[in-house]
């Protein structure tokens, strides 16, 4: 059977990950390439994808192996707080691992694992103040206050009464 | 293989562009060379603008990607679309030298191999599909497709608009060559029709797809180049072949067509192409088919009829041979019937069979052909249905009116239900008890078979010459669950009366048990009056007075049983045997069987051997007419002689002592002739009576829940209830409203004539 296949990836450094087909094709551009090309024994050259970052995703797919093909997006279920443990357990790492994750589901076309990365990244918004949000990121304030005050004005309406 | 080029700094837009532009071409020409992970992995990363496999600074960043995507997205759009439109030049230009067959050819081969690559640009796409192309559909841009439908438009504007005539023309060119025997590449125009539907795209939202290039470019001509090819071919057909030959022709050509829609047009083309045929090789030859149906009815040519009615039920003209087919099994009926009829009224009271069979073979004949030739279709059911109610109701034989019909019916029954030699096997009986009540559905006048069923029911079983009685049960069921509940409650009160007789003889014997009854054996029906159609003789009749003190004694054993019932003897029903101690010709003596009046005279002779008519009348106090008739079968059979020599002096009645026979048991019961006949006429005399009674019930029944009815209304009610009994007569009802008002049952509205209301 074609799901019990092995398939090579390779990371940006070269380093060579050997998984089962139906885990590599969680990722919907390596599905439609392995439908398209066709199976061989070469390697697939994942050239912006580092190994440690690869590992994760491998992780997770492998996890998820089994979970359905969703494929049309609802925006009713867009809700940040739907994560199970496994999944929580799973986004508990740095910020720059966070977001290295975050570009490669979207290059790999992983939707669940984007959606999962990008909602970590909204539980961490959700609630703090700008100042708190810039702290969290590390972001420099680059407005002036009068750019800030028309700025709050302008969102008035969405802040709590 | 692939030679991989470097991959240029994704910077270059100029260098980017020329890098995709060469997989392009591979994938568009040269797929069949295979393409590596490596190179499907550049192309697919390299169009991930402002990704790079450098670490990212930090949130900063992203807003820039974003805007190098636009930047990035709508150029290479604008790039591929160019390219594709560059491409399908080279292709159309190609076609031009080829014609026919070997444009088909070509015009599959590069569809097909121009939708495979474009699967694949689509997947090496789909990063610009999932954003670029996504954010500007979702912004509204109606002229922006994802790449799959991008190449499909590119194909339609560029490919198909161009070469879409003479491609047509080279699909109805083969098909008309395979219409006309030949064997043709199917394949080709399967092809065509796909790719003219994959182009079917809704303008308005491309993701919807649309069968308007479709039906527009290829049913349409299709459709109307069928017409004209079969318009002319059945119309040169006819001509030359006979209207059964054409038949078969169009159904052939009519399957073809069938099959043509599954095997390479779309499921849509189907019912506008077989509309059109069936227009074309049916409709259009509706005259003449509907002409031959009658010389096929005629000839029971079943094949021929089948052909023609599945035929002619495609084009919904199927009414005027469900007329002709009713008119033709009325003239059929009409016929059979017309053939025994000279041998029923010569042979009128032993030969219902010979009715009933006759009006059951053309049942047959005709509903086997709606089975097996109309398919059993609802409308030719009916109108074998409504033929057969008229030939069965009125013909040669019911001359008098529809009320024979049932009577000879009943009689059949009654010839399969009694006791007899030729009766059918058991198994037999139920089927052709089954028939008898396929012909009993179609008579009008439900309740003259139900009086003269009753009636031979009665005697089959006082004279107990019913043959079985599980038969019997069996037709009641059929009778109830024709005409209901109503029907045969009377039929069956009278197998009760026969079970509680039954009872009441084995008390009366335990009774009486030890009591001298000078060797009488005696057994009793009691009869409900309101359930039998039993009526009392005319004549009086002094009981004999070896069985009176028996007599008696059951009077008494049932007035205490019941007190307050009344008995009546019906003894012109009743019957008994005498045993003969007298006769020399016979050592153990004759038993006869006598009726019950025989008995009253014979056992005179106990005393004398020799009375005249007025002894007899005196002591039987039998009425003259039937002391006649019973003396003339015992005279007849030698039992008594006649002696009238002596002038002057009454006939004398003299008991024949040298009565000899080869029997030892000799039946004297017969029946009389005269009184049979008087009786069937006496039966349908009753029903005009009987009729009366329902008819008035009806209108009280139905007054009483309206309350005011318009008379005319009233008249339609009185119809419909009363039509699964029997047809009431316009008039009849009149004459019955009449009655009731008489009565005082319902009036005439004041001021509005037509008007009648109940008075409570």
């Amino acid at each position: 059977m074609a799901e019990l296949k092995k398939v090579k990836l390779t990371s940006s450094e070269g380093t060579e990950f050997i998984v089962d087909r139906k885990v590599a094709e969680k990722s919907v551009l390596l599905k439609n390439m392995l439908e398209d090309v066709g199976e061989s024994d070469m390697a697939i050259p994942l050239p912006n994808v580092t190994g440690p970052i690869l590992n994760k995703v491998i992780d997770y797919c492998t996890h998820h192996r089994d979970d359905p093909f969703v494929n049309q997006e609802d925006d009713s279920k867009k809700v940040s707080d739907d994560i199970d443990d496994w999944d929580a357990e799973f986004c508990k790492v740095d910020q720059g691992t966070l977001f290295e994750l975050i570009l490669s589901a979207n290059y790999l076309d992983i939707k669940p694992l984007l959606d999962l990365t990008c909602k970590t990244v909204a539980n961490m918004i959700k609630g703090k103040t700008p100042d708190e949000i810039r702290k969290t990121f590390n972001i420099i304030n680059d407005f002036t206050p009068e750019e800030e005050e028309h700025v709050r004005k302008e969102n008035e309406w969405c802040e709590e009464r | 293989m692939d030679s991989n080029p470097p991959l240029p700094p994704p910077t270059d837009l100029k260098a980017t562009w020329e890098f995709l532009e060469n997989g392009i071409e591979h994938i568009m020409n040269r797929l069949e060379e295979g393409l590596s992970y490596k190179r499907y992995m550049d192309l697919y990363t390299r169009m991930n603008p402002g990704f790079t496999s450098e670490p990212l600074a930090g949130p900063g960043a992203t807003m820039n990607n974003n805007r190098g995507a636009n930047l990035m997205g709508s150029d290479l759009y604008q790039n591929l679309q160019e390219y594709l439109q560059r491409h399908l030049q080279v292709i159309r230009e190609g076609s031009s030298q080829y014609m026919d067959e070997n444009l088909l050819r070509y015009y599959t081969e590069h569809w097909e191999k121009y939708t495979t690559a474009s699967a694949y640009l689509h997947h090496v796409f789909r990063y610009l599909n999932r954003h670029w192309v996504k954010r500007e559909i979702d912004e509204g841009r109606k002229t922006v497709y994802d790449v799959y439908t991008l190449t499909l438009v590119s194909w339609r504007d560029n490919m198909f608009m161009h070469v879409e005539r003479n491609v047509m023309a080279a699909v109805l060119a083969l098909i008309e060559r395979q219409r006309n025997g030949e064997r043709v590449e199917t394949k080709l125009v399967k092809s065509v029709v796909d790719s003219f539907v994959a182009l079917g795209l809704d303008d308005a939202d491309s993701s919807k797809p649309t069968l308007d290039i479709y039906k527009k470019h290829f049913e349409e001509p299709f459709v109307k180049a069928s017409e004209i090819y079969y318009k002319t071919e059945s119309e040169k057909y006819v001509t030359e072949n006979s209207v059964t030959d054409y038949m078969k022709k169009a159904e052939a050509r009519l399957a073809e067509e069938e099959d043509r829609v599954k095997l390479y047009l779309h499921q849509s083309t189907h019912k506008q192409l077989i509309t059109t045929c069936e227009q074309v090789l049916v409709k259009n030859h509706e005259d003449i088919m509907v002409e031959e149906f009658q010389i096929l009815l005629d000839k029971d040519k079943m094949d021929d009829l089948n052909r023609m009615y599945t035929l002619l039920s495609r084009s919904n003209g199927l009414d005027p041979l469900r007329e002709c087919f009713e008119k033709h099994v009325r003239k059929s009926g009409s016929e059979a019937i017309e053939r025994v009829a000279k041998e029923i009224t010569d042979n009128i009271d032993k030969e219902p069979r010979i009715y009933v069979d006759a009006l059951l073979e053309v049942h047959k004949k005709y509903n086997d052909m709606v089975n097996k030739a109309f398919k059993s279709e609802a409308g030719f059911v009916a109108s074998l249905d409504k033929a057969c109610r008229d030939f069965v109701n009125r013909n040669a034989v019911c001359k008098t009116g529809s009320s024979k019909s049932p009577e000879l019916l009943a009689r059949f029954c009654d010839s399969l239900l009694r006791k007899s030699s030729k009766n059918p096997e058991e198994g037999d009986l139920e089927d052709v008890l089954n028939n008898v009540m396929t012909v009993f559905k179609y008579v009008e006048d439900k309740d003259v078979f139900q009086k003269f069923y009753s009636k031979m029911l009665a005697k089959r079983l006082v004279h107990s010459t019913s043959a079985s009685e599980d038969a019997e049960s069996s037709m009641i069921s059929k009778l109830k669950e024709a005409c209901g509940f109503e029907y045969t409650s009377k039929l069956q009160r009278m197998f009760t009366d026969m079970g509680l007789s039954k009872d009441l003889n084995d008390q009366f014997k335990e009774r009486t048990s030890g009591e001298t009854d000078n060797g009488v054996d005696f057994s009793v029906l009691v009869l409900g009056t309101a359930s039998w159609p039993l009526s009392p003789s005319s004549t009086n009749f002094i009981i004999p007075e070896e069985v009176e003190k028996t007599f008696q004694r059951f009077k008494l054993f049932y007035q205490n049983k019941h007190s307050g019932r009344k008995l009546n003897w019906l003894f012109h029903l009743s019957k008994g045997e005498l045993k003969t101690n007298y006769c020399k010709g016979s050592k153990t003596g004759y038993t006869f069987q006598v009726s019950t009046y025989q008995m009253g005279i014979l056992l005179q002779y106990n005393k004398d051997t020799s009375y005249t008519f007025d002894d007899l009348s005196q002591s039987t106090d039998l009425v003259s007419d039937t002391l006649t008739s019973q003396l003339g079968i015992l005279v007849k059979a030698k039992v008594l002689n006649l002696k009238g020599e002596e002038p002057d002096k009454p006939p004398r009645y003299e008991l024949n002592m040298d009565f000899k026979s080869k029997k030892f048991r000799i039946q004297l019961n017969v029946p009389i002739k005269s009184e049979q006949k008087i009786e069937v006429e006496e039966t349908h005399k009753t029903i005009d009576e009987d009729r009366k009674l329902l008819m008035q019930a009806a209108i009280v029944r139905i007054m009483k829940t309206r309350k005011k009815l318009k008379h005319v209304h009233l008249v339609e009610e009185v119809i419909s209830q009363l039509s699964n009994r029997f047809m009431p007569k316009v008039s009849e009802i009149k004459k019955c409203i009449d009655i009731l008002i008489e009565k005082e049952y319902i009036e005439r509205e004041e001021g509005q004539r037509d008007s009648l209301s109940y008075i409570a």
